[in-house]
């Protein structure tokens, strides 16, 4: 499996395609740091929010790099269970260096305001907070991309109509408050929390949010994939 | 392997393309699957080879190792013939040793040396179409499905099809092959399943009367010998020629039909 993991990501690379999601992330980011210095923690959960479409349309460009047949060639060749797993592998380590340039990114422009007070959080914890708030929204991102992918939508209509339906609901919402808050994963509550000090149980209900949802988007990515090669 | 009472369509609501298919290979035979256009030929080795799952139905005891050769290899992709074919092999599970070895055994024997550091774009269809066949034997296969693997071969490619099949056959494996242009009568001995109307029926070789040609090299002095030995024991010689230009096995077959029927 790690070997069509290997395949898919070095596939997606030399066709070119890694790089349009890369440069949207960069313009996105560069946008959002643009503003002024902002707390680290505090600035990195807007990323978060800010690179999940990113990150879903990166997921949805990667799967489908691959023709069909050579989608197929590749189940004959490891079997339909690791043929998914190694598309959202791929996907999800495509994801993570995303996210690492995403963490290095305000640094580089000078995004981020250094702790001058006593009651500033250090670097470290904002780097931290800052690198858990992208990894909550990564699995999501991964398996909306997945649900966007040809292979479930079957024409470019559909699967960018399913990724920008995903998107706005996931931000809508979010932005609507608590009552219909948590019918989308917790992007812009986690954005949210990470304006103040974070008691431990907000960390841990969120991530709890975060890794259900993921588990339902990645089992409905599964289920749709059952009937379609 | 066994298809026992499949049912198959391309979506919910939509037109059966298969409907209750039983069909059965066992191991070391072939299938010849027949059928117009659209019948569903592909989809049936589809099928057989684990890509589509059945609605209704199920498929028992399909090897572990299934090797599939589908109809148009997809050369749209950024790497070499070298680099596809190592990939396909280490996610068949070989290590890195006898990926490279499978790899070297196959491009030498499929002639496709030259073009090993070739991008798969640019291969021409044929050439492209014989790394459909090498990807699909890198790990020798249980199950090796062919949809019309015959299809833009130059004549000396062809005539391996039927010897990897005999391969494939003699290791213990299955062969489902489809073919719409009558290639098959290289592949004596196969059972025939027609697709038509949404099902297949079989035709079962003729158990005695399905012939095979074999052709043997025998030292000129002991050929009397050697004849009537072959004779004493029930073979039927054709004919004896010299071993300077040997002429294509497809002759050879069309002569074992007019010896048939005359």
């Amino acid at each position: 499996m790690i070997a069509l993991v290997r395949f898919r990501l070095s596939g997606f690379l030399r066709t070119g395609r890694a790089l349009a999601p890369v440069l949207a992330g960069l313009l996105a980011l560069g946008i959002l740091y643009g503003g002024g210095r902002a707390e680290p923690a505090e600035a990195y959960g807007v990323s978060a929010v800010v690179l999940f479409p990113v990150l879903a349309w990166q997921t949805k460009i990667l799967l489908d790099a691959e023709p069909d047949v050579q989608r197929r060639l590749s189940l004959v060749a490891v079997g339909p269970a690791r043929e998914r797993a190694a598309g959202l592998l791929a996907a999800l380590t495509a994801g993570l260096a995303l996210i690492v340039v995403a963490l290095a990114v305000p640094w580089l422009v000078g995004g981020v305001a250094t702790p001058t007070g006593p009651g500033d959080r250090p670097i470290v914890v904002g780097l931290a907070l800052g690198l858990w708030a992208h990894l909550l929204a990564l699995p999501a991102a991964v398996a909306l991309g997945g649900l966007a992918s040809r292979a479930i939508t079957r024409s470019a209509g559909y699967g960018v109509a399913v990724l920008a339906l995903g998107v706005v609901l996931a931000l809508v919402l979010g932005i609507s408050g608590p009552a219909l808050g948590w019918l989308a994963p917790p992007l812009l509550p986690t954005a949210r929390a990470l304006t103040g000090p974070i008691p431990p149980v907000t960390g841990v209900l969120l991530t709890g949010w975060a890794l259900v949802w993921a588990a339902m988007l990645l089992a409905g990515y599964a289920q749709s994939r059952r009937r379609r090669a | 392997m066994r298809l026992e009472d499949v049912w198959l369509r391309y979506r919910r609501g939509g037109p059966w393309v298969l409907r209750s298919v039983t069909v059965e290979i066992a191991p070391g035979e072939a299938a010849v699957v027949l059928g117009r256009n659209g019948a569903g030929k592909s989809t049936l080795l589809q099928l057989a080879a684990g890509i589509l799952p059945p609605a209704r139905g199920r498929v028992d005891g399909r090897p572990a190792v299934v090797g599939w050769v589908p109809e148009r290899f997809p050369a749209g992709q950024p790497f070499t013939v070298q680099g596809y074919l190592t990939a396909a092999a280490r996610m068949r599970g070989l290590s890195r040793i006898e990926a490279d070895k499978a790899v070297r055994g196959w491009v030498e024997r499929l002639g496709l040396g030259p073009f090993q550091c070739v991008r798969l774009p640019q291969l021409s269809k044929g050439t492209a179409q014989k790394i459909g066949l090498a990807q699909a034997l890198l790990r020798p296969p249980g199950l090796l499905v062919l949809d019309e693997p015959w299809e833009g071969l130059d004549a000396a490619a062809r005539e391996l099809v039927p010897e990897v099949v005999g391969e494939v056959l003699a290791a213990g494996g299955r062969v489902l092959v489809s073919d719409h242009r009558g290639e098959t009568a290289r592949l004596p001995g196969a059972r025939e399943w027609t697709v038509a109307d949404q099902t297949v029926t079989e035709r079962v070789p003729t158990g005695e009367r399905a012939m095979v040609v074999v052709e043997l090299a025998i030292p000129a002095a002991r050929v009397a010998d050697a004849v009537h030995r072959l004779r004493a024991e029930g073979h039927h010689v054709l004919r004896v020629r010299g071993h300077d230009a040997p002429p294509p096995v497809t002759r050879l077959v069309s002569g074992a039909a007019v010896e048939e029927s005359s």
